[in-house]
């Protein structure tokens, strides 16, 4: 039609003026940050919390207020998985809150943007945090925010299907270990599967990069990915012989999981804390008993996965000091603390691990070594984008329908053509 | 015999319009547009431009602080497009659900509403909502049961087969049997839109000419097709365009059941669309959506064509 | 006695038009009550409560699954009936969340748009249909043309504008966005079409104008499609779920689906009963505005003896 032509001649002229406008080759990416003032925090700061989970912040905000009399906190929850389309929404439209909450995986590619503050190093301190998950918020050398709450990932079991067979975790136990674990639960307690794992999918690479990192794979080497390494290689076979010899299944629907952990089905699978209240929940009464937690095993290293969500500031922010004192008030132990209590969530902080309930029970200190020896994803801007093909060569891997060489290698190609963006 | 003839006129009464008149009509034509294209204009087009633009440059989510400062590319995220594989997959993916789906939700929504408008005279209100309600029920619930249907080897789909001696496949998890899976969910989801449009447009069909006919001895299937569906014809026409439409950027049935996959055989284009927004590629987002936006384009003036003019 | 016409519009969409026949010259008598009382058949209702029963499962799923508790809900494969029926979703939804405002929010914007939609796209669809003036084309072509244009892209491009007039998180933010949509353009123009010129006409030479033609003549006529076009339009805007959550930055204007998604959805357990619930209450009034719209789905008065 006439008028499509029209319209798109306009609209390429228009373009072409444009041109006056172009990219500027290369900025600055080394950041200083700059310090916070003295004293008492003042002035109002808006927070954004994310899911659940950030429903309870405005309990702790309150003590935070009563702590510093002249600042307000107002807390705007914001639903996890719509979180990401905002959060770049509002970048987008100049609209950002003093301050928000951040899944890990998100924040290299929202510190791309240039809209972050790099964190203060006189008031917050980075040796109170586990490792693992202070690297979520350093990208480049420079951090940019602060761990709020962690997670990882550790084995659940059934212990009375284990005793029956005979077999028991320990922990430094090797790859051989766990196979042998996962058969004997299959050929002598009665369970149908041994194991329950992810076959590939979405963020199915949280599952298999533990036992790459068990290995020491390193996933990027200078500005390229690596994902055709020989210990990738080793891990990815490894988790795919669970597929092949039948001791995981491939078709597991959501739910199904819980279901079949309960009745005996499967004897194990991989998953992060909050699966101790989904089983509490579903299992009912007298279930407590028949399962437990066990770490990773270990050959060169006993890595696993962290994930969590970390605070981080606007540089936009009108508030910036009386934020970053929020922060850090979120991180002192009594904080940490009670995030715990209200939510259930690991406090990111070494320290609080110390007493309390998170030091007396047994699945929780299991959670806290493990957090010890735990690695992210690289802080790279386009990991999520990256994940994709790693996960659609963990799929074809475990389906059978690719060798690891093969698949690995065609995933390389893939994330080099997509870069590390920044 | 019947007095309805049907004859060709200049299309315009025979009277000159006078010139005041005509005016005065010109000027009702811009008033009655005024209020939707001033609106329009700045919400709609104005977006849109600046998107089409953006698809001439290398615009990423990390420029969204500058949006000025970025390269202008010319067409190398269109020419991109055609040598991305996963693009191609998506792009046969789509057209697949399309020629398959919008025909089928057609079919079904007509032959309800036919059925609703003279087949039945009493509860029409009832199955009226009834056959409304899976258009608004929540997606959550329709997931959990469709999923249930689907299920290997518990899904009430497999279990009816099984009674008939076929094997099922695992449907959501198969290459093959995806796609059809989640066609069959589509019609079953949007056919209740299509009934009620349909509906409207029914209710122009007086009934006074399929008396007349079937006085004249036109049974059911004769009258249908030669009185009933010619005048559905500008409402046939709307109901095929925008379900074209809406398919064409089909979204929340891969994004709620399968994730695109497995394996992307369930990848559409505005799946794939969404993941690059989502991985912060703007720019090649946008050209993405307005290679879309052609091939929509392209098919809407084919169906104009069959649908609409006549003579 | 009887004419029919075709007309060529400029679209090039032609409707034979017929008027009724009379009845009086016809041999046989026909009374009153006869006409238009189709029988109803009897495999159709069969056909129909078949497909019925297919289509409202989820439905009913839905229905009962909010009267469950959350642990309930998340068995594999899904019983039907609640084992341990509850109230507590219901409780939850309406004293811990605050309801009344999210509810208000969510009815305002619908409405507003909803009404919006229906007068401003039936007066540009009547224009569009029934009145020549120059540009119509184009016009219509670039309404149809948006129409096509997968929304994803113009996205974060309508937030930056919204933002930049000042109207995020306002209820103008909510609203504006939206009161000119070209698919109600589109529905009410091939409408229009299919109404008689001859009403139009025959109002002109009796001195109507041409607003008093559009409003009393030819929007009455229109009742199916209004009806149509506003239960398509409310559902749409009552269900929007991602412009609400990104131009809202508090949550006193935040609709009812934001609200759900925030409290029933956690970053690992979500409270499906919660949710059930919640969907259920959403569910509500869409039904109540389409069990009142929906009567309209009926033949207009005046398709029958026009002179």
């Amino acid at each position: 039609m006439r008028s499509f032509k029209r319209a798109g001649a306009v609209a390429l002229v228009a373009g072409l003026a444009l041109t006056g406008c172009g990219r500027d080759s290369g900025s600055d990416n080394a950041e200083e940050a700059k310090a916070v003032s003295e004293g008492k925090a003042k002035g109002d700061i808006t927070v954004w919390a994310l899911g659940a989970e950030g429903e309870k912040l405005g309990e702790i905000a309150k003590d935070f207020e009563k702590e510093n009399p002249d600042a307000k906190v107002k807390v705007t929850v914001i639903p996890f998985d719509a979180a990401h389309d905002k959060i770049a929404t509002a970048i987008a439209g100049g609209q950002t809150p003093d301050m928000t909450l951040l899944g890990t995986t998100w924040l290299p590619e929202f510190s791309a943007t240039g809209a972050l503050d790099p964190t203060p190093t006189d008031v917050i301190d980075e040796d109170a945090f586990f490792e693992g998950s202070w690297s979520t918020t350093v990208v480049d050398g420079t951090s940019f925010g602060a761990p709020w709450y962690t997670e990882t990932r550790q084995i659940y079991y059934r212990k009375d299907l284990a005793e029956k067979a005979g077999v028991t975790p320990e922990a430094g136990w090797s790859w051989d270990d766990l196979k042998a674990f996962t058969t004997g639960m299959q050929e002598k307690a009665g369970a149908k599967w041994g194991i329950s794992l992810q076959p590939g999918g979405q963020g199915s690479w949280q599952t298999v990069m533990p036992f790459a990192w068990q290995k020491n794979a390193e996933l990027v080497d200078g500005d390229k990915f690596t994902f055709n390494t020989d210990p990738m290689k080793e891990a990815l076979d490894f988790y795919a012989s669970f597929f092949k010899d039948k001791v995981s299944p491939t078709d597991l629907t959501p739910g199904a999981l819980e279901t079949g952990f309960i009745n005996g089905e499967i004897g194990s699978f991989v998953s992060g804390p909050w699966h101790m209240g989904i089983l509490r929940e579903q299992g009912g009464a007298g279930f407590e008993s028949k399962w437990a937690v066990a770490p990773m095993p270990k050959e060169d290293a006993g890595t696993s996965f962290t994930g969590g969500s970390d605070w981080v500031v606007f540089k936009d922010s009108k508030n910036r000091d009386t934020a970053w004192k929020f922060v850090d008030f979120l991180s002192q132990d009594a904080q940490q603390q009670k995030l715990y209590e209200l939510v259930g969530s690991l406090p990111a902080v070494k320290s609080t691990w110390e007493s309390g309930e998170l030091s007396t029970d047994p699945l929780l200190k299991s959670f806290g070594e493990q957090l010890k020896d735990a690695k992210s994803a690289p802080a790279v801007a386009t990991w999520e984008q990256v994940a994709a093909p790693l996960d659609d060569a963990i799929e074809q891997v475990s389906l059978g329908k690719a060798d690891s060489e093969t698949a690995l290698a065609d995933a390389e190609k893939k994330a080099n053509a997509i870069g590390l963006g920044g | 015999m019947a007095t309805v003839a049907a004859t060709s006129t200049a299309g315009r009464s025979s009277r000159r319009r006078p010139d005041r008149g005509r005016r005065r009509e010109v000027l009702a034509g811009y008033l009655f547009s005024l209020p939707f294209l001033a609106l329009f204009l700045v919400f709609t087009i104005g977006p849109v431009l600046a998107s089409f633009l953006m698809s001439f440059t290398d615009l990423r989510s990390a420029d969204v602080r500058s949006p000025l400062a970025v390269g202008f590319i010319g067409i190398d995220n269109y020419t991109k497009l055609f040598s991305d594989e996963s693009f191609r997959k998506a792009a046969f993916n789509t057209a697949y659900f399309v020629v398959i789906g919008v025909p089928l939700t057609m079919m079904l929504a007509l032959a309800v509403a036919v059925a609703l408008d003279t087949g039945i005279t009493r509860f029409r209100a009832f199955f009226r909502v009834g056959y409304y309600l899976p258009v608004v029920t929540s997606i959550v619930a329709v997931a959990v049961v469709w999923r249930f249907l689907l299920q290997p080897d518990s899904g009430l789909v497999n279990t009816l087969l099984g009674y008939v001696g076929i094997d099922g496949p695992s449907w959501l998890r198969s290459t093959t049997w995806a796609m059809p899976s989640l066609i069959a969910m589509s019609a079953w989801r949007n056919m209740g839109s299509l009934v009620i449009i349909f509906l409207a447009g029914l209710q122009v069909v007086p009934k006074e000419m399929h008396e007349a006919a079937a006085i004249d001895g036109a049974g059911a299937w004769a009258r249908f097709r030669h009185i009933t569906l010619p005048m559905l014809r500008p409402t046939l026409l709307f109901g095929g365009v925008v379900t074209m439409i809406g398919y064409l950027q089909f979204f929340e049935e891969p994004f709620v059941m399968t994730r695109g996959g497995p394996l992307d055989s369930t990848l559409s284009t505005a799946y794939y669309t969404y993941n690059q927004f989502g991985f912060g590629n703007y720019s090649y987002a946008a050209a993405m959506a307005y290679v879309l936006f052609v091939v929509i384009a392209l098919v809407t003036a084919l169906q104009f064509k069959w649908l609409g003019s006549k003579e | 006695m009887t004419t029919s016409t075709r007309h060529e519009t400029t679209a090039g969409a032609a409707i034979p038009l017929v008027a009724a026949p009379e009845p009086t010259s016809r041999p046989r008598r026909r009374r009153s009550a006869d006409i238009g009382e189709p029988r109803g058949i009897p495999w159709v209702y069969a056909v129909l409560i078949g497909g019925l029963v297919l289509l409202v499962g989820p439905f009913l799923w839905m229905l009962l699954g909010s009267f469950r508790p959350n642990r309930e809900l998340k068995e594999v494969p899904p019983a039907w009936l609640p084992e341990h029926p509850t109230l507590d979703n219901y409780r939850t939804l309406f004293t811990e969340l605050d309801f009344p405002t999210f509810f208000l929010n969510s009815v305002v914007v619908a409405v507003a748009i909803t009404v919006g939609n229906l007068i401003f796209c039936s007066m540009l669809g009547y224009a569009l249909a029934k009145l020549h003036f120059p540009g119509k084309r184009m016009i219509f072509g670039l309404v149809l043309g948006t129409l096509m244009v997968p929304g994803v892209v113009t996205f974060v491009p309508l937030f930056v504008l919204v933002s930049n007039l000042g109207m995020v998180n306002t209820f103008p933010g909510l609203i504006f966005p939206f009161l000119a949509g070209p698919f109600g353009v589109f529905l009410m123009r091939q409408f229009f079409q299919s109404l008689p010129d001859e009403l139009i006409h025959a109002a002109r030479v009796d001195g109507a104008g041409e607003f008093r033609i559009f409003w009393s003549i030819m929007l009455p006529l229109c009742r199916p499609a209004l009806a149509t076009l506003g239960i398509l339009t409310f559902l749409a805007s009552w269900n929007n779920f991602l412009w609400p959550l990104v131009v809202a930055q508090s949550e006193e204007k935040y609709t009812l689906p934001v609200a759900l998604a925030i409290y029933a959805i956690g970053e690992n357990n979500s409270d499906y009963g919660l949710l059930m619930a919640g969907s259920v209450a959403i569910i509500v009034p869409v039904l109540i505005v389409f069990l009142v719209l929906q009567k309209h789905f009926v033949r207009g008065i005046a398709m029958t003896g026009i002179k």
